[in-house]
């Protein structure tokens, strides 16, 4: 009798997995707040004129990174244009999201799709060439079709600048990345963050801590107090959580000061005393620029093979696209005023700028990058790679193409690029 | 006072109608269960339960998804029938159908350019050796050690989870695809054909259906079905008989095991054309059929029925989200309450329930 309950247990802990697996990602805050505003009923679109834009996310709107930054973004031109009606599915599994893509254009009469996650290329372009009449948009890929274009906004000028800041403020010069996914995006990330923290600090070095996986506040956690454990005193990070604020700022609650930068939403509320900036994205305003332009016939469902939106603070490869990605942990607030005056202290000697305060250095090159006269690139050469050779010839840059495609680590990194 | 006791005493013989009757109570409790929680969250529940049928079975799309989902459904859950039968409690399904994949992957990778009628039936074969490879081992360490495989079989789902990673991120890593963890798509011949405009590869479909009478003969009409029955009923009895049970535990496990690969076969050579991280190639399909196996009661026939009504649900709760924009997690709680209701009535066929005062 007693073995028999042992088995139904194993069986309900089996059942479990496969809740968890039928589901995709764990969800910790459903989007309660949000009931039925997008219900088709609650409005009454002006038939002809009404466009309908869907959206597919990878996790739960409620995971305070990646999907609820495009989420904001989707209510902002929603509730901006009456003309737009939006629909959107969390947490989709990348092994269903053909399925998603065709529900949402055959039933749910959808004219525009986009799906923010690399792992739904290949099913969004499946799907662009099953609907041609339709507009699709995949966010962080490289396939594009007459009627499918390309988006991202790219982060690697912010990981550079987080980096001056990071190399500025370790004590024990050792600073740690927690990392999703050894993707090229990341790699790109780690990097141009490292050659921040060496151009402040040069004995630096960044040790990176794959997690596998974009949500995974556990994961993350351990990956972050590894780090810690290791002799680490500032994180970044790419994944979808706030974990690693929180952990940064636990441990400096503690009296041991570990200091963190915000990823992709406003984070600066879990680390009040040890967040120091971080990289913010405002979808809203690349996701109306698309929309306004359908809307107005600018795109077609014939043109759009060349267009690729690729944020930058300049506003990106497309030209006159408005400026998306923002420094900082939250919007208007570049750098923590907390540590305002620690980063004026710590001086370097550029060979063009002369002596300067690692926080002047940041706004000047925030300007640099901005200013299409000067277009500074924090990937121009001499550039060594972890081994010491030297990968990028002095004066030379990485160009996109190269630099969408990057897969290896620049000095000063500890870890893999391929694990 | 004494307070009523609640008793469970096993059945020895049970009524032919009490499998149907308990399988409906089971479904009507948990549809009753779930119409509260859409009530709380403020959907009219019949115009939930509405969407959810329309969207798995009432709709020509839906069909053809809730077909397409049916295809690793039925092989593993074939499978599945056959082990538990034979008493070897093989968790690790989900394992299998990923080594399924990653074997069909190598082949599709080695000889790209042999011509489809050879390629094809070669991913079909090696498909099954490799998830038949990946349950040998809990069978093996079960008759020789006498380790437990619900444990081991659990175990290496993760250990081929992480097998998938490692190729997808490293060697197997493709040479156009940007540095994205994914292999090269397989070239034309390694590609299953589907039936025009959906993603339903018919031959895997005929092979799922043909397995599924198959393991129905082999359990039914053959002496080797006999023992597998007795040894699943009673195993003391079974050695007594003289009968081999290494050989019937080890039988049934690499058959199982097979079967899943095969699905895994067909989804990266019918679906995706490549290998991609295991999350991408199988959103828990070796665990569903679990469920397929137990709610056929064990037949694999009625397996292929279960796997139709299974993943019908599971195609039917997505559209719910799309179509009522609700919460991801409103879909997880639907399928994980009809599940658990279901397995639960499954205690009713097996034991009596007796109040004692």
């Amino acid at each position: 009798m007693r073995k028999n309950f042992a088995r139904l247990a194993m069986f309900a802990m089996a059942f479990m997995l496969v809740l968890s697996a039928c589901g995709g990602a764990p969800t910790t805050a459903p989007a309660a707040e949000e009931p039925a505003a997008e219900a088709p009923a609650a409005e009454q679109p002006s038939q002809e004129e009404t466009l309908k834009a869907c959206f597919i996310y990878v996790g739960p709107i409620g995971d305070i990174g990646w999907t609820n930054a495009h989420d904001v973004g989707r209510r902002y031109v929603d509730d901006k244009y009456d003309w737009l009606e939006t629909a959107y599915a969390e947490s989709v599994p990348e092994a269903d999201s053909e399925r998603f893509i065709d529900r949402f254009v055959v039933e749910e009469k959808c004219h525009v799709v986009f799906t923010t996650s690399f792992g739904f290329m290949d099913a969004t372009l499946a799907a662009a060439q099953k609907y041609p009449d339709n507009y699709f948009f995949h966010v962080s890929g490289y396939k594009r079709a007459p009627n499918m274009g390309t988006v991202m906004a790219d982060f690697y000028q912010l990981y550079y600048l987080n980096g001056l800041m990071a190399g500025a403020l370790t004590k024990s010069g050792k600073v740690g990345y927690v990392a999703a996914h050894p993707i090229p995006e990341l790699v790109r990330h780690i990097d141009a963050f490292a050659l921040g923290v060496r151009e402040a600090n040069p004995e630096a070095t960044v040790e990176v801590n794959w997690i596998f996986a974009w949500y995974d506040p556990a994961k993350a956690r351990e990956a972050a107090e590894a780090l810690i454990a290791n002799g680490v005193d500032v994180l970044a990070f790419t994944e979808d959580t706030a974990t690693v604020v929180q952990v940064a700022e636990e441990y400096t609650a503690k009296g041991q000061p570990v200091y963190s930068f915000g990823h992709y939403s406003p984070m600066a509320q879990f680390g009040p005393n040890s967040l120091v900036s971080g990289q913010l994205v405002d979808w809203g305003i690349l996701y109306e620029d698309i929309l306004t332009k359908i809307h107005l016939g600018v795109y077609t469902t014939k043109n759009l093979e060349t267009v690729d939106y690729w944020g930058l603070l300049s506003g990106g490869m497309n030209l006159g696209a408005p400026v998306s990605v923002h420094l900082g942990g939250d919007f208007d607030t570049p750098i923590n005023p907390a540590f305002e005056s620690q980063l004026k202290a710590v001086k370097i000697n550029d060979p063009i700028l002369g002596e300067i305060s690692i926080y002047d250095l940041i706004f000047k090159r925030i300007e640099q990058m901005k200013d299409p006269a000067v277009l500074f690139d924090p990937f121009t050469g001499p550039i060594n790679d972890q081994s010491g050779a030297l990968k990028i010839q002095p004066g030379q840059r990485l160009t996109v193409f190269e630099l969408n495609t990057i897969d290896w680590f620049v000095e000063g990194v500890i870890g893999k690029a391929k694990p | 006072m004494k307070l009523p006791r609640i008793r469970f005493e096993k059945r020895l013989t049970s009524p032919r109608w009490l499998p149907v009757a308990s399988l409906a109570g089971g479904l009507a409790l948990a549809m009753l269960t779930i119409a509260i929680i859409f009530a709380v969250l403020g959907v009219n529940p019949l115009v939930a339960f509405q969407r959810i049928f329309q969207g798995g079975f009432g709709s020509a799309y839906g069909l053809q998804e809730t077909i397409t989902k049916t295809i690793p459904l039925i092989l593993a859950g074939v499978g599945l029938t056959l082990a538990f039968k034979g008493r070897m409690y093989n968790i690790g399904a989900e394992g299998q159908l990923l080594i399924g994949a990653i074997f069909a992957t190598g082949i599709a990778r080695a000889f790209p350019d042999w011509p489809s009628f050879l390629l094809i039936p070669a991913l079909f074969i090696v498909g099954f050796l490799g998830g038949a490879l990946w349950a040998a081992i809990p069978a093996v360490l079960k008759t020789r050690f006498r380790v437990d495989e619900v444990l081991t079989s659990l175990m290496l789902v993760y250990v081929a989870n992480e097998a998938v990673k490692f190729l997808v991120y490293g060697p197997w890593r493709g040479s156009d695809t940007r540095g994205f963890p994914i292999t090269d798509e397989f070239s034309a011949a390694a590609q299953i054909p589907s039936i025009k405009s959906t993603r339903i590869h018919y031959p895997t479909l005929i092979v799922a259906i043909l397995l599924a009478i198959l393991v129905y003969l082999l359990l039914t009409r053959t002496k080797l079905g006999y023992e597998i029955r007795v040894t699943g009923e009673n195993p003391d009895a079974s050695r007594y008989a003289g009968m081999d049970y290494q050989k019937i535990a080890l039988l049934v496990m690499i058959i199982s095991g097979g079967l899943a690969g095969l699905a895994g076969m067909g989804e990266v050579a019918g679906i995706h054309f490549r290998l991609r991280p295991p999350e991408a190639i199988s959103p828990g399909y070796g665990f569903t059929a679990i469920i397929v196996a137990w709610l056929a009661r064990l037949n694999p026939l009625a397996a292929i029925l279960t796997s139709f009504l299974l993943g019908g649900l599971l195609v039917g709760g997505d559209a719910i989200q799309i179509a009522l924009n609700l919460p991801a997690a409103t879909v997880q709680i639907f399928n994980g309450v009809i599940l658990l209701f279901v397995i639960a009535s499954e205690l009713f066929n097996q034991y009596k329930l007796r109040l004692e005062v």
